[in-house]
């Protein structure tokens, strides 16, 4: 599982949402989210332009944290962790 | 068959009999898709003859089709031209659906062994779910408010769009988009308006259907108008937030593209309380077993002025069959042992 380097966060979950056009990576990340344990982390890497804008706002309408946003090589990285159900 | 077993058949008695064919006078069908209703074998005008009182006002049964609905119609109207124009080779289907498209896409895609995904708005019922599956669909339950910036109240046309257009899934899905799509459209300018106009012997003066994707009250009314301009066209149109499967309010979901305002005259409101206490007496006043949607409809009906209206026909999209688990909080408050 990766890490990510600035936090020192382990994904405890992966999904490749590159290629996927929105809302598809809200959609997947929302089921992925849905089948990790409170406290969990997951991983998620988007070329969706409009992710940037809809990871924090679904973090903060599902109750997760997102922990990070990054962009690397034109992919945007997000790490989130799973709130409490 | 050799020679050996053809004897063989033939001292048993049991030669294989002619097939009977299509015979539509004996209601003899030799393939289902034959049932989906057209102007040689209409679905039924029944009459109201307690809700809508001093009116002449009939309702036309969609729900008698064989997938269930009027959007029997639409999907293979919808098909036929994707094929038309080679869009379906070798593709998969996704589509946005309240479920009654979804379940006539579905049922004509099992029989041609096409692969349907449906993206499924919240609030549709669990049967529609169950038939959905049954009928080999993929189905995706989608939140309206699945897109949490530029938040319009239509997740699943967003998610279907997505599907469809996606880089990743190169090309492998084909949406009919029956928001869009003109065949639609021509499904009713081609079947359900001239089915009416049949039907009422050319003296329909009214016609009153629900705002949905708008293919029905856009194809019927174009083609009435036609015929005779002075006919009136009522869309009904739920309230905001509405329970009403099937219907839209065009002011919190997107206009369909395929709309044409042009040819509608009036628009009614109406809630859902109203809707529901109409659904209620058509099925004891009426024994007419409706959906959701015609309860709206029919309450719109009730509403027009008598002096005016002339004869009305208005579009029943469905049966009640597949919202028992909506309409049990209709009884539930009688008692009773069920």
């Amino acid at each position: 599982m990766s890490e990510h380097i600035a936090t020192g966060v382990t994904a405890d979950a992966e999904l490749d949402c590159k290629g996927l056009l929105c809302p598809l990576p809200v959609y997947r990340t929302g089921q992925a989210l849905g089948r990790l344990e409170t406290g969990q982390v997951l991983r998620v890497e988007c070329t969706d332009p409009g992710s940037l804008a809809d990871f924090p706002a679904l973090a903060r309408q599902r109750g997760d944290t997102l922990l990070s946003a990054a962009e690397e090589d034109g992919v945007q990285v997000f790490y989130l962790r799973k709130g409490a159900a | 068959m050799g020679v050996a077993s053809f004897i063989t058949e033939m001292t048993r008695g049991r030669t294989r009999a002619a097939r009977l064919g299509t015979d539509t006078r004996r209601r003899r069908y030799d393939d289902v898709r034959e049932l989906i209703a057209s102007p040689r074998d209409p679905t039924p005008l029944v009459r109201l003859n307690h809700v809508a009182p001093g009116l002449d006002a009939y309702l036309k049964l969609e729900g008698m089709n064989p997938f269930g609905s009027v959007k029997d119609r639409t999907a293979r109207y919808l098909l036929e031209g994707m094929r038309e124009r080679g869009e379906l080779d070798g593709r998969e289907l996704v589509e946005a659906t309240s479920g009654n498209t979804g379940i006539a896409l579905a049922a004509l895609a099992a029989l041609e062994g096409i692969r349907l995904t449906v993206t499924i708005p919240s609030g549709v019922p669990r049967e529609k779910l169950v038939l959905l599956k049954l009928l080999g669909a993929t189905v995706m339950p989608t939140p309206d408010d699945l897109c949490p910036v530029d938040n319009p109240r239509d997740g699943a046309i967003a998610l279907a769009r997505a599907i469809a257009d996606s880089p990743a899934h190169r090309g492998r899905y084909a949406m009919p988009n029956q928001y869009a799509n003109p065949d639609n459209v021509r499904a009713h300018y081609e079947t359900t308006g001239p089915e009416i106009w049949q039907q009422t012997e050319g003296r329909v003066r009214t016609f009153v259907a629900g705002y949905g994707t708008c293919g029905t009250i856009t194809g019927v009314a174009r083609f009435l108008k036609e015929r005779d301009p002075s006919i009136r066209v009522v869309a009904v149109e739920p309230q905001r937030g509405h329970r009403l499967p099937g219907l839209k309010n065009l002011e919190e979901a997107k206009p369909p593209e395929i709309l044409d305002r042009s040819v509608i005259d009036d628009v009614v409101r109406v809630e859902d309380g109203p809707a529901y206490a109409m659904v209620r007496r058509l099925f004891r006043e009426e024994a007419l077993m409706v959906g959701p949607s015609t309860g709206a409809i029919a309450h719109a009906i009730s509403g027009l002025d008598p002096e005016s209206a002339g004869l009305v026909v208005g579009i029943s999209p469905d049966s009640g069959l597949k919202y028992a688990s909506y309409y049990a909080s209709l009884v539930e408050d009688e008692g009773g042992t069920a």
